[in-house]
């Protein structure tokens, strides 16, 4: 890795000279950074476990994009929660991160929104409540005193909106459940449920569905009890004040352009996304008001 | 039942069977226990590899537990537990399964079975109640393991697993197979083997029963030399012995033939001498006829009475010759045998009897002519007569009695005599040239008993039948009844008293 970022670093300075020399004219698919060419660390972009567990070739493939989109190195960082990956972006140890709208919520002011994935044409996505495929339940209130799975303590979809489901019921997850657990990342929701580990589990609309497709063995074990309203899509986000707004407005347009990219398009074709977009903040407001309630009555 | 017993009777069985049904015992017994030695050290090598690989994998898998477990989380518990069980190709794991020290599941492999805070069932905890860290169940084909995790001394959870060996019980089938079908192989190929070497090594005693077996019929032949490979061998020098014994036969029967030539001979001088015996009887009488015919020879009838006499001992002469001939020549057409035949004898013995004065009982009540030898008939008559004649006391009485019935002719011949010594006596019934004094005691005896048994008769005789000897002569005859074509009259009642 660091020799092909010393290799990579180089081959920028050589292109960035030439463009110097051409004029200023940036080269064709490329974004001119003038601002990296004395930058030797690479961009930093990070990841929260969607569903993205173990698939290194999505990896592999985003971080070639990135890098050749850049024409400069780009690193993938990958933490094994949320709370990890935000605060490294807080803290600006990455120029971006794809987060979840709740985290977002929850540091909005310190943080700026890049853009939001498009799936099925929308840039929302649901939450849905699993249970085991086998158990004859039909809503929520079958679920009572299960052991159920949580994603992520700062996942909207596999924490927040049951959470705030449970406040509308004047319940709290240790009330209303048996026992509870955090498997840190949607699938392994999927995997606690379908193994019989949990009997029911709160987990991203859009994961589940994806590996329906992808991974439907893993699936067919989970049957979706409750859907939640549509919320907005997991986004990009970094730090209100980058430490490298170049390297971060780069980042953006990237993703922002993926769609009309070749490897782009592999890209959101193995994510199943259309694309992404530019939103305004407000596409949280919904999450924003659960999270405001559940704060209010202190139970957050 | 009663078959079967005799079917399992090893001792009768034959070498061929018998050798190789103890090649199959003995292969088999051998058999058994290296299959035991080997499958006994089978189990042990792979108890040992099983405990190896499991020691590993409890370590490796522990090792990643232990944060988890420390922390009581379920979650990554069973992730590690759930990856581990691919990650893992040596150790096939049905379950496994992580507890508290409070013994509630902290999380297993398979979670559906073993659900978070359910207690570990007894029947994962009885493997190990004596201290064993692994035990196998082979009804399960499973074995069982355990780890206590211990960390800074203490015991925060323990760690069961239940690996799946059924591989290595089909490995040991499998071995156990492999095994019976090689030792089976090996103890058939071993028992033909054994079969076919007996076969041919008993093959020389069978040469020797086909041989002795023949020699039984009275065919003794030497053993061919095809049979005879090696002399050096047991059986070939068995063979020499037995062609060997053969050539002593061989002599001891030459030497029988050559003893019965002798004795043919000695037969020969013994029957001359019967002859002439035979011939001295009637000589007296002759010899009468002669000095009378000397003395009164102008006497015309005094001169027929001689010579009719001198003629019919000749005549009775010949007959001794012609049963001689016939006695020696062997039994022939049978002859005719008529009421004249049994009335020359008369003439026969009239020396006798008049010499002794004897009283002579005749009653000849033969009518026809009888299928029977009749020169042997005569001759077996004359010589009882001649005895009868001779042991009986001067002036004693001579009964001769011939009659017939349908298959039978019987003469009865008594005397007044002491009787017949019992050596000369059974003669009658056993001739035996053996038994012939040498100084021509019982030639007549031995003469009747010879042709009364070339006849088919048999003699009975009575001795001390008050007074004397009564000898009965039963002759059996060729045809039923007299011969109708004969022509033969009667001559009175056959009854006459000579004295």
């Amino acid at each position: 890795m660091k020799a092909g970022g010393i290799a990579g670093a180089r081959a920028c300075r050589r292109s960035a000279l030439k463009v110097m020399a051409g004029g200023g004219f940036a080269l064709a698919g490329a974004v001119v950074l003038p601002g990296l060419v004395r930058a030797n660390s690479p961009i930093t972009f990070g990841l929260t476990p969607v569903f993205l567990d173990s698939d290194l070739e999505i990896m592999a493939l985003m971080t070639r994009y990135f890098s050749e989109r850049l024409n400069h190195p780009v690193q993938l960082v990958k933490r094994r929660t949320y709370q990890e990956i935000t605060a490294m972006l807080l803290s600006g140890q990455l120029d971006a991160a794809w987060i979840c709208g709740f985290p977002y919520i929850q540091y909005r002011d310190r943080l700026s929104l890049l853009a939001v994935p498009q799936y099925l044409g929308r840039p929302l996505y649901k939450s849905y409540l699993i249970a085991e495929i086998d158990r004859d339940v039909s809503d929520f209130s079958g679920l009572r005193g299960d052991v159920h799975a949580f994603s992520d303590p700062n996942s909207n979809s596999g924490y927040l909106v049951t959470r705030h489901l449970l406040w509308q019921m004047q319940e709290t997850p240790d009330s209303y459940f048996g026992r509870t657990l955090f498997t840190y990342g949607h699938r392994n929701v999927i995997r606690a449920v379908s193994s019989g580990l949990a009997n029911s589990g709160s987990v991203d609309g859009y994961v589940w569905d994806v590996m329906k497709e992808t991974e439907d063995t893993l699936v067919a074990g989970t049957q979706v009890v409750r859907k939640s309203e549509f919320l907005g899509f997991p986004p990009i986000a970094s730090a209100a004040q980058p430490k490298n707004p170049v390297a971060t407005k780069a980042l953006a347009k990237a993703l922002l352009d993926m769609s009309g990219d070749p490897l782009g398009r592999k890209i959101l074709g193995i994510l199943r996304l259309d694309g992404f977009v530019e939103r305004n903040p407000s596409l949280f407001d919904g999450i924003a008001r659960k999270y405001a309630d559940i704060q209010q009555d202190g139970n957050g | 039942m009663a078959d079967m017993g005799i079917v399992f009777q090893p001792k009768g069985w034959p070498l061929i069977f018998k050798v190789p049904a103890l090649v199959v015992v003995l292969m088999v017994s051998v058999a058994v226990v290296i299959s035991q030695l080997v499958l006994v050290k089978l189990i042990e090598n792979q108890e040992q590899n099983l405990k190896q690989l499991t020691e590993t994998y409890l370590d490796g898998v522990s090792t990643a537990l232990m944060p988890h477990v420390i922390r009581q989380d379920s979650w990554e518990t069973f992730d590690v537990l759930d990856r581990a069980r691919d990650h893992y190709a040596d150790i096939m794991t049905r379950l496994t399964l992580v507890t508290l020290p409070d013994g509630k599941v902290l999380a297993a492999s398979n979670p559906k079975v073993f659900p978070i805070g359910m207690a570990v069932p007894i029947g994962v905890i009885r493997h190990f109640e004596k201290g064993r860290f692994i035990a196998i169940d082979e009804e399960t084909g499973s074995a069982w393991a355990s780890r206590p995790l211990y960390e800074a001394g203490q015991i925060v959870g323990n760690l069961y697993a239940e690996i799946d060996v059924s591989d290595l019980f089909q490995v040991r089938q499998n071995v156990l197979v492999t095994l019976v079908v090689g030792n089976t192989l090996l103890t058939l190929i071993f028992a033909v083997g054994g079969y076919v070497a007996v076969r041919r090594m008993v093959k020389p005693i069978g040469v020797l029963s086909d041989y002795v077996e023949r020699f039984r019929d009275g065919v003794v032949e030497p053993i061919s030399e095809e049979h005879i490979h090696d002399e050096r061998t047991e059986f070939g020098k068995l063979f020499r012995c037995f062609n060997k014994m053969k050539e002593a036969i061989d002599e001891r029967e030459n030497l029988s033939i050559r003893l019965a030539e002798e004795e043919k001979l000695v037969l020969i001088g013994k029957l001359a001498s019967a002859m002439a015996h035979e011939v001295n009887n009637p000589l007296g009488g002759m010899g009468n006829a002669i000095e009378t015919l000397r003395r009164h020879g102008d006497d015309a009838k005094v001169r027929d009475t001689s010579l009719g006499l001198l003629e019919r001992g000749l005549g009775g002469i010949a007959n001794v010759v012609r049963a001689a001939l016939v006695t020696y020549r062997g039994p022939g057409t049978p002859d005719r045998l008529g009421r004249g035949d049994i009335e020359d004898l008369k003439f026969l013995i009239h020396h006798g009897v008049t010499r002794r004065r004897i009283e002579l009982d005749w009653n000849n009540k033969i009518f026809g002519n009888l299928a029977v030898e009749g020169s042997a008939v005569r001759q077996i008559a004359l010589n009882l007569l001649l005895n009868a004649c001779a042991a009986s006391p001067t002036g004693g009485r001579v009964g001769f009695f011939v009659r017939q019935d349908e298959n039978n002719l019987e003469l009865v011949i008594e005397d007044e005599g002491p009787g017949i010594p019992p050596e000369i006596s059974v003669q009658f019934n056993e001739p035996h040239i053996h038994s012939l004094s040498n100084q021509g005691g019982g030639l007549g005896a031995w003469t009747v008993g010879t042709l009364v048994r070339r006849i088919g008769g048999h003699v009975q005789t009575v001795t001390d039948s008050p007074p004397g000897t009564k000898i009965t002569v039963t002759l059996p005859l060729a045809m039923k009844g007299s011969l109708a074509d004969d022509g033969d009259e009667m001559e009175g009642d056959g009854k006459n008293a000579v004295a």
